[in-house]
């Protein structure tokens, strides 16, 4: 086959090398990837950024060219700051939640211990479940009246009544968070293990014959080695946090009283439900944007983080 | 499709049904082929021929109803019934994803083919749908003295800006459940308003007979706006104002209907905080197994407190119109889908023909028998075969009399969002008129 197919190629290219320039050639080869690429990502993204300037919506039927004006209601727009202000604190929240617990699972990961492969296979469960099922799940473990939470806290004395934790502003998106974590943090330690892996053996073995105790050798040698890994999953996570939809909508709605509305159940909400294409689509942009400047924080930060260690 | 798709009991012959429809395929399929050599033989059978050539073609699109049939079954009844029109049916996803069938009807609606030429839709869009031009008025074809024969609280939904834009055809709506057996214990007697409804629940909580005294649905969701409407309306009070350009969610009326509610969780305590999140069925399971003495639901309810597996409460339920305020009258959340045509419609006599074939008595009979669906016309609750096969629904006239329709304006989109965020944070934090002030100004800016 290799044989067959070799000889006759030995020409070709080069003929057409003489025909065509290399890079032209070059070009030529990455077309099909690039236009179909740019028809699933990038025609996307400018239609998306075009109807944010424009007040279409399938209902007036209106869809002429707006402007800014869509940006400067959104600017006034005291539920989109609402929303805005809920993700970003859901996100800090649970990144930094996922990024210790899972740090820590994965630091117990790395050590050699009898039915460790199981462990590791077992820790990725929660991650593997579809997030639909993880709400449902979290909304019995937390129901008001029947849920298991309130069972074992009432049982030890730490509440006197039920709480109804969907149904209080103050606990809401807390227990949000929490469900969020259960499920993400395998995902945090999975990442974070493949890091601590490519930490040599020899500088920790090297640290212990100097007389360093655990402690130490974990905080002057895995996790500065551990930090470009740790920026990178830390990354992914806010990223992927920022557009948390399901949990919100499974288990709250976006209630009570507005206290769990994200920036994607609110722009689902006015996309969808009220069909104004235009104004949804400046959340939506707006939305793009925020996750941009969290990226480029994390991106300089990382950089940072690489000159120093070169 | 739905010719060959079946519904989860399909009728009672399917055979029969496959045997006509393939027969009617095969009919229109070979008449060209058979061309010349068949003209002989169907000049023969005059009737056969104008049946297989100039039947004016339609689609209906509806969402997916299931019960011994769906609709694409009944939509063949009407098919074989008569040899002017042949609808063919276009199936939407159910009415539990009621945000995709809105969708889905929107986009084919704008488009302003012609396609769907009649279609069913929620009440709360009829309004959205006429102001954009899609719904054609149907004044003409069904003048007062058709229309008397109708509820009048789906009439009422059924018209925007004066004009009849809909047909009504099955309804739903909310209703006030209550347990016979702990009533019997604090007076028997059914409460006919707010207040006596709320000692009583305090009464049979405080002996200890149930666990809550009363339950609704306060998740912030359209279910929300729905309890919020029958409240404020039993108070002689409304959310919008008659013309639809103002809120009145600021008046008297509405605040202290809401405030009621505040305080069935904060004052009497004969709700539990928990219905702050819960919708239809989070607040159905507590009263079924028996820990609630009453309840605002809608009509699905029923068959599952009388079913023994799933429900404590077998034969101990009854169901009554809702409570009112003194002066204010009962009032019921309207649901159901009711139908309309396609204003850009190219066959619009055959459109009103289906129309008037699918929402009339003998229909809407077969779909209260075969879909369990109530129906819109007062007249068919007095009907033996349905008192016979579904007593339940014979006698929910009563409830239906009082149906309210939500507030009738074409951003009802918009406005219920609002609605639905604004009572739930008067809800939770109890300042009911600074929050219906806020509320009712943001509704002003939508709709004026």
């Amino acid at each position: 086959m290799t044989a067959a197919a070799t000889v006759p190629g030995i020409g070709w290219p080069r003929r057409f090398g003489k025909a065509l320039p290399v890079s032209l050639w070059a070009f030529l080869l990455l077309t099909p990837a690039f236009v179909s690429l740019a028809s699933v990502s990038f025609y996307p993204i400018i239609n998306g950024l075009y109807l944010s300037l424009t007040n279409t919506s399938l209902i007036t039927q209106e869809n002429e060219f707006s402007g800014f004006s869509n940006y400067v209601q959104l600017w006034g727009d005291a539920q989109f700051w609402n929303a805005w202000w809920h993700t970003m604190w859901f996100t800090t929240a649970s990144t930094i939640l996922e990024t210790v617990i899972g740090l820590g699972m994965a630091l117990i990961l790395c050590e050699a211990f009898k039915g460790r492969g199981l462990v590791r296979a077992a820790m990725l469960v929660p991650w593997a479940m579809p997030t639909v099922v993880t709400s449902k799940m979290f909304g019995w473990l937390f129901d008001g009246q029947n849920g298991i939470i309130n069972y074992i806290l009432l049982h030890a004395g730490l509440i006197d009544q039920n709480v109804n934790w969907y149904g209080s502003p103050d606990t809401a998106m807390t227990t949000i968070i929490i469900a969020d974590v259960w499920k993400t943090t395998p995902f945090m330690a999975l990442l974070l293990l493949t890091g601590l892996q490519t930490v040599p053996n020899s500088l920790i073995e090297a640290a212990r014959m100097d007389g360093a105790k655990g402690w130490i050798t974990f905080w002057y040698i895995r996790l500065p080695l551990l930090m470009p890994t740790l920026l990178i999953a830390g990354l992914f996570r806010a990223l992927d946090a920022f557009r948390v939809f399901d949990l919100v909508y499974v288990l709250t709605g976006g209630g009570p009283a507005d206290s769990t509305e994200t920036l994607s159940t609110l722009s689902y909400k006015v996309l969808f439900s009220t069909l104004q294409f235009g104004y949804g689509s400046a959340v939506s942009t707006a939305m793009f944007v925020t996750e941009g400047i969290i990226a480029l924080v994390f991106c300089l930060y990382l950089i940072r983080q690489i000159r120093r260690a070169q | 499709m739905t010719d060959i798709k079946k519904g989860p009991v399909s009728g009672s012959k399917p055979a029969a049904h496959v045997t006509i429809a393939d027969r009617r395929q095969f009919l229109i399929g070979s008449a060209g082929l058979l061309g010349a050599a068949a003209l002989g033989l169907s000049t023969g059978l005059g009737v056969r021929r104008a049946r297989a050539q100039s039947r004016a073609e339609i689609s209906f699109a509806s969402a997916a109803f299931f019960g011994k049939e769906t609709f694409g079954d009944l939509i063949k009844a009407f098919n074989e019934s008569q040899d002017r029109v042949l609808v063919k049916n276009i199936e939407l996803p159910p009415p539990s994803s009621s945000t995709e069938v809105y969708q889905s009807l929107v986009q084919q609606l704008a488009r302003r083919t012609g396609t769907p030429d009649v279609f069913s839709q929620d009440v709360i869009w009829i309004a959205g749908f006429a102001a954009a031009g899609w719904a054609l008025p149907l004044d003409e074809y069904f003048p007062a003295d058709k229309r008397s024969a109708y509820f009048s609280g789906t009439l009422n939904a059924c018209t925007y800006d004066g004009k009849l834009t809909a047909l009504p055809w099955f309804m739903d709506s909310g209703m006030f459940y209550y347990r016979k057996d702990v009533l019997e214990k604090h007076g028997g007697k059914v409460p006919e308003n707010w207040a006596d409804m709320a000692t009583i629940a305090a009464a049979a909580q405080k002996a200890g007979d149930v666990d809550f005294g009363y339950l609704w649905q306060g998740k912030q969701a359209e279910v929300l706006v729905c309890d919020a409407v029958e409240i404020i309306t039993s108070n002689n009070g409304a959310i919008l104002a008659p013309d639809g350009k103002s809120s009145l969610i600021n008046q008297k009326a509405a605040v202290d209907a809401i405030q009621f509610l505040h305080d069935t969780i904060n004052g009497t305590k004969i709700s539990p905080q928990d219905v702050l999140s819960w919708d239809e069925e989070p607040s159905r399971q507590p009263f079924t197994s028996g820990k609630a003495m009453f309840m605002r639901n809608w009509s699905y309810v029923y068959p599952i407190a009388q079913d023994a597996k799933a429900s404590q409460i077998v034969d101990k339920v009854g169901v009554a119109p809702l409570p009112s305020f003194p002066g204010g009258k009962s009032s019921a959340c309207l649901g159901g889908y009711q139908l309309g045509v396609n204003a850009n419609s190219k066959q619009r006599e055959a459109a009103i023909e289906l129309l008037t074939w699918l929402s009339s008595t003998e229909t809407q009979h077969r779909i209260a028998l075969n879909f369990g669906l109530a129906p819109t016309r007062p007249a068919l609750f007095q009907d033996e075969k349905i008192k016979a096969e579904q007593p339940f629904m014979a006698s929910l006239e009563k409830v239906f009399t009082g149906a309210t329709a939500r507030p009738i304006t074409p951003e009802y989109a918009k406005v219920t969002l609002a609605l639905q965020s604004g009572i739930s944070k008067a809800l939770v934090s109890g300042n009911v008129q600074a929050e219906m002030d806020a509320l009712a100004a943001q509704i002003d800016q939508i709709v004026g």
